[in-house]
């Protein structure tokens, strides 16, 4: 038990995690209470994570490698490109309406989910760590909103 | 996996109702494993809250485990070992209790039966309460020398096969979220997601179950021992209990707890049958309270099936498996169907599997790929 007090380094995945930006304000308790939910995956170059249109369950972290988001079956025109330390699917973790766009490796990756059901019961039973993250991902989405704001308006 | 959007066919329905029979019927073999799991599941599903508590608040899963498992079970030993000289003392006094109850009862019944016989000619004609009192002292008798020992014996053998239950639900506790982990690490990146989903489903719907069973016993034991207190009844609140967890076995369980209250109502009151037909009335407006206003809130949620299956289900695994499939039948076809449906989706669905070979094809061609020339 004694260990919670303990100040030592922290394992390489939670180090990972801890530098993105979902998890900034949180702990390194909170973090390691995090850690307990997810789940790590291997993906290769070319493999679907997920589907457009598919019923989302969880949120991805990118913690090996570079993932491409697009549309369905349009790989080659890419409406994104993420790399380590940035996260995907987030919608998922707010709603179950389907995924707006397909995910893919673009390389050899190690991802790490945080499924809605675990996401959803830290809600309900730590309201600290809920509000850190809900924070986090309302500024995550805010940002991206004024991104497309500014590219509807273009150069004035 | 959107509500609404995924309708198990009559295929999926099938395997699912053949496989709910088939493990009962498989359990109804090991007997003695699956009442220590099942009460293991109970004790599990009953600390998991306070664990959460504790994992939440910063504790590592295994300290957790061993904690809230420390604290309960040396509560219950405590209040075992408090009460141990309590039953020394009184366990030669239960003894008489037990045949002077079934005294009372015989006695209620011919009471029961004499005053019909006072109403109605034709019961008089057909010398009713001697005949019933005649069958029924041969069967009490037949049943106390063929099978009271029988079932002492068999009360002995089960005990240490039960102390398992408390062991089982600390390995529960403590390995639980590992073995969740385990079973999803083995799952293909194609299915993984549904796989969580249904692993999610599973737990949710055996935690509501046996969270909703204890709620819904705790609210059995308060309404009956309020209602024979206030009747006067003995031990009301032993009573109750006894009565609340004899009804986790439908339809047996609830004719035993009522004729156990009603044997202790009729020996406490001999001269007043007016105290057993209120025992009896206040256990029917329990049950129709549970039926209808306790069971919906608390195991009705956690388990979404239609009423006609519900009971037809429970009279075949009364078939297939006697007491313990009355027992089992409900939380197993619960579990059974969340995994069924979730199997049923993720099979049939084509894009899943195209994906799944993909993922194959790739991970094929990379660890081949230094031996093509």
């Amino acid at each position: 038990m004694l260990t919670i007090f303990q100040k030592g380094q922290l394992p390489k995945r939670l180090h990972e995690l801890q530098q993105m930006s979902l998890f900034v304000g949180l702990t390194r308790r909170e973090m390691k209470i995090i850690d307990g939910f997810m789940h790590e995956r291997s993906y290769l170059k070319d493999e679907v994570v997920f589907d457009e249109g598919e019923e989302g369950q969880g949120i991805y972290l990118i913690l090996e490698g570079k993932v491409l988001i697009c549309h369905q079956g349009q790989a080659d025109t890419p409406i994104a490109v993420l790399e380590a330390g940035n996260f995907f699917g987030e919608l998922a973790l707010l709603d179950d309406a389907p995924r707006a766009a397909q995910a893919r490796a673009a390389e050899n990756c190690t991802l790490v989910i945080l499924f809605r059901g675990d996401f959803l019961s830290l809600m309900l039973s730590h309201a600290l760590i809920a509000s850190k993250l809900a924070l986090q991902l309302a500024r995550h989405l805010g940002a991206r909103l004024r991104k497309v704001v500014r590219s509807d308006l273009g150069p004035l | 996996m959107r509500a609404g959007r995924y309708r198990s066919g009559p295929l999926v329905w099938c395997a699912i109702l053949a496989a709910t029979c088939l493990l009962l019927f498989l359990f109804q073999k090991i007997l003695w494993l699956v009442v220590p799991f099942l009460f293991g599941l109970i004790i599990y599903y009953l600390l998991y809250p306070l664990q959460q508590r504790l994992v939440l608040a910063g504790m590592s899963r295994d300290t957790s485990a061993a904690v809230v498992s420390c604290v309960a079970f040396s509560m219950a030993a405590g209040a075992f070992a408090l009460m141990l000289p309590w039953f020394g003392s009184h366990i030669v006094a239960w003894q008489a209790s037990g045949t002077r109850y079934i005294d009372g009862g015989l006695r209620f019944i011919v009471t029961t039966i004499a005053g019909l016989e006072g109403s109605f000619s034709l019961a008089a004609k057909a010398n009713l309460s001697d005949q019933v009192a005649h069958q029924i002292t041969a069967l009490s008798d037949k049943l106390a020398g063929a099978y009271l020992a029988d079932a002492a014996l068999t009360a002995a053998a089960w005990l240490p096969s039960l102390l398992l239950a408390p062991f089982l639900a600390f390995f529960f506790l403590r390995d639980g979220w590992r073995f969740k982990k385990f079973l999803s690490r083995a799952v293909p990146n194609a299915f993984f997601e549904r796989t969580l989903y249904l692993l999610d489903q599973v737990d949710k719907t055996a935690r509501l179950y046996f969270q909703g069973l204890i709620k819904l016993t705790v609210l059995d034991t308060l309404c009956l021992a309020i209602g024979l207190w206030l009747i006067g009844v003995s031990a009301p609140f032993l009573l109750g209990l006894i009565t609340a967890v004899l009804s986790w076995v439908p339809f047996v369980g609830s004719i035993l707890g009522c004729l156990l209250v009603v044997l202790v109502a009729a020996t406490d009151y001999p001269g007043d049958p007016a105290i057993a037909y209120s025992a009896i009335g206040l256990f029917i407006w329990v049950r129709l309270l549970d039926d209808f206003f306790f069971m919906p809130l608390t195991i009705g949620r956690s388990l979404k099936l239609h009423p006609l299956l519900t009971v037809v289900m429970i009279f075949v695994g009364g078939a297939v498996a006697g007491v313990a499939g009355l027992m089992l039948v409900l939380p197993l076809l619960g579990v059974v169907m969340v995994l069924g449906e979730t199997v049923g989706e993720v099979v049939t669905d084509p894009r899943l599997r195209a994906r799944h070979k993909f993922a194959k094809k790739l991970r094929h061609r990379q660890v081949t790929r230094d031996l093509r020339c």
